[in-house]
């Protein structure tokens, strides 16, 4: 008689591809890869709630981690200062970032080649390349340690996104009134999204946007020349760089679209969309999409003036092929590449693989181009050995997942149940 | 095919590697030198991927040196590894 023991506990595991360069990946090497990678961060022995992951973002060649209890690990390309590091070198392995030792972060974003970090308390903190404003300093000094925003002084900051030259920052409006949205950078494509007369010149100090209609705003997201933000009752607003060749907008335009948006994430020429239905939608296309090209040239110093055809055909969402009875609860867009998540936890990538940012084998240096979601992690290729007698069934989920230029980094909690089968 | 169009006022002058630069999807640079541009040169090649994008500008402004050279005064927010303030 054989008799069944059941043990149940937390896992939680980080997996990283594709281009590995500057070290981007956090595993140790320059190397690309073109498999998921199981990083040895988290220490799996150091289980305890506050290490665990709550968000990961990746720049264009760096990466930062934050943790439960507050704590902000960083690696990759920092010739920039972008790791915060108090220096400009590379770093091949997650390493915290000692500024915030007293201070507990509970935001974070990662653009081209500079950070941001918001507080607990409200406070902004930005680093690395600020060429065109992007630290939101009031200059143009890039810093190789985390800055204190001091427009943030007397606000309360809640969340950043770093595009390619450019930040957006949401910060708590006074009470009664709605929250304000700021950006400072580069506002040669309209990214700002402050003014028409922005757009050829870059901002230091932040600046608010407006045109929300009174909407809640709860999440926003930049990158590449592309600005979005969404609201609570699920309208999306994107701004910047003209998707498929159309012009830039200079100010938020409200997506016309009777769907009700829970996400945005975009890449440098696309952008993608999760419906509360948990279907995604894409505007614009990756490279080597089919997604229709508009066919019209429109030039780079076009005027900002936009036809309303013109915005109609840009802004309207198509469905991602594929993914006929796939529920999905998470996506990610890269620069030229996109992966969602599931609801049964498998991830599935599409898009530009060059670097093998796709998580497929291929042979290095061959250009893959994929045009349809894939599967490439799937939750019954337990993560584990298999210990001899023992059975693992991993209800793993897959938690989110961030991707930029091109690697991916997912990470993934859930719970291990082990059943042990014991003779009696 | 040429992954982008870009504007010579867009690149930013890296003098360590001598180049207009632009950033790569790959996670790298698109790079030009001035004596590419002298010669009329359009394409800016990335050295870690297969991408290329068309370079925009006049090549006037890189035929005589004193051209070029305020040509990249005009991009003096450039900031170079070595000015990060280094805390
Ligand atoms: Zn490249």
């Amino acid at each position: 008689m054989e008799e069944e023991e059941e043990e149940e506990r937390e896992v939680e595991e980080v997996w990283s591809w594709g281009a590995g360069s500057e070290g981007q990946l956090g595993t140790g090497s320059f190397d690309d890869r073109h498999l998921p990678q199981l990083l040895s961060f988290p220490p799996r022995a150091a289980a305890s709630a506050a290490r665990r992951i709550s968000q990961i973002a990746c720049g264009g060649a760096h990466s930062i981690a934050l943790t439960a209890g507050g704590s902000v690990l960083t690696w990759g390309r920092g010739t920039c200062g972008q790791l915060g590091h108090g220096d400009v070198e590379n770093c091949l392995k997650p390493k915290p970032v000692e500024f915030f030792e007293q201070i507990v972060i509970s935001y974070i974003s990662a653009g081209w080649n500079h950070s941001g970090f918001v507080s607990d308390s409200g406070s902004l903190f930005t680093c690395g390349d600020g060429s065109f404003g992007q630290l939101g300093h009031g200059d143009y000094e890039s810093h190789s340690s985390p800055t204190r925003v001091l427009f943030f002084a007397s606000k309360h900051a809640k969340k950043i996104a770093c595009g390619m030259r450019h930040s957006l920052v949401l910060s708590k409006g006074p009470s009664g009134l709605g929250d304000f949205l700021y950006a400072f950078g580069s506002g040669r494509r309209g990214q700002l999204g402050t003014s028409l007369d922005s757009s050829r010149k870059s901002i230091a100090v932040p600046q608010a946007i407006h045109g929300f209609k009174g909407d809640e705003m709860i999440a926003v997201s930049a990158n590449g020349d592309h600005s979005a933000l969404l609201s609570a009752n699920g309208h999306l607003y994107i701004w910047g760089r003209g998707f498929s060749g159309t012009s830039d907008s200079h100010l938020p335009q409200l997506l016309p679209s009777s769907l009700k948006f829970s996400q945005v994430t975009l890449g440098w020429n696309h952008a993608l969309l999760l419906t509360d239905c948990g279907e995604v939608f894409m505007l614009g296309r990756m490279l080597g999409g089919r997604q229709e090209s508009l066919e019209m040239h429109v030039p780079l110093c076009s005027t900002p003036s936009i036809t309303p055809d013109e915005v109609c055909r840009a802004m309207t969402p198509t469905r991602v092929p594929g993914l006929d009875g796939v529920k999905v609860i998470d996506i990610g867009a890269g620069a030229e590449h996109s992966a969602l998540v599931t609801e049964n936890g498998t991830i599935m990538t599409w898009g530009w693989g060059e670097h093998g940012q796709l998580g497929f084998t291929v042979e290095v240096g061959l250009l893959l181009l994929l045009e349809v979601p894939a599967y490439i992690l799937k939750v019954e290729e337990s993560f584990y050995e298999k210990p001899n007698a023992a059975i693992y069934h991993p209800v793993v989920k897959a938690k989110g997942s961030d991707l930029r230029p091109p690697f991916t980094i997912c990470w993934i909690t859930g719970l291990c149940h082990r059943s042990r089968l014991q003779p009696s | 095919m040429s992954y982008d169009d870009v504007e010579i006022e867009d690149m930013e002058w890296n003098e360590e590697l001598g180049a207009f630069t632009y950033p790569c999807p790959c996670g790298d640079l698109f790079q030009i030198t001035k004596a590419d541009l002298k010669l009329g040169e359009e394409i800016a090649r990335c050295p870690s991927c297969s991408l290329y994008i068309t370079v925009i500008y006049n090549q006037e402004d890189f035929m005589d040196d004193n051209k070029s050279n305020r040509n990249s005064k005009t991009l003096s927010s450039t900031k170079l590894p070595q000015t990060v303030t280094v805390a």
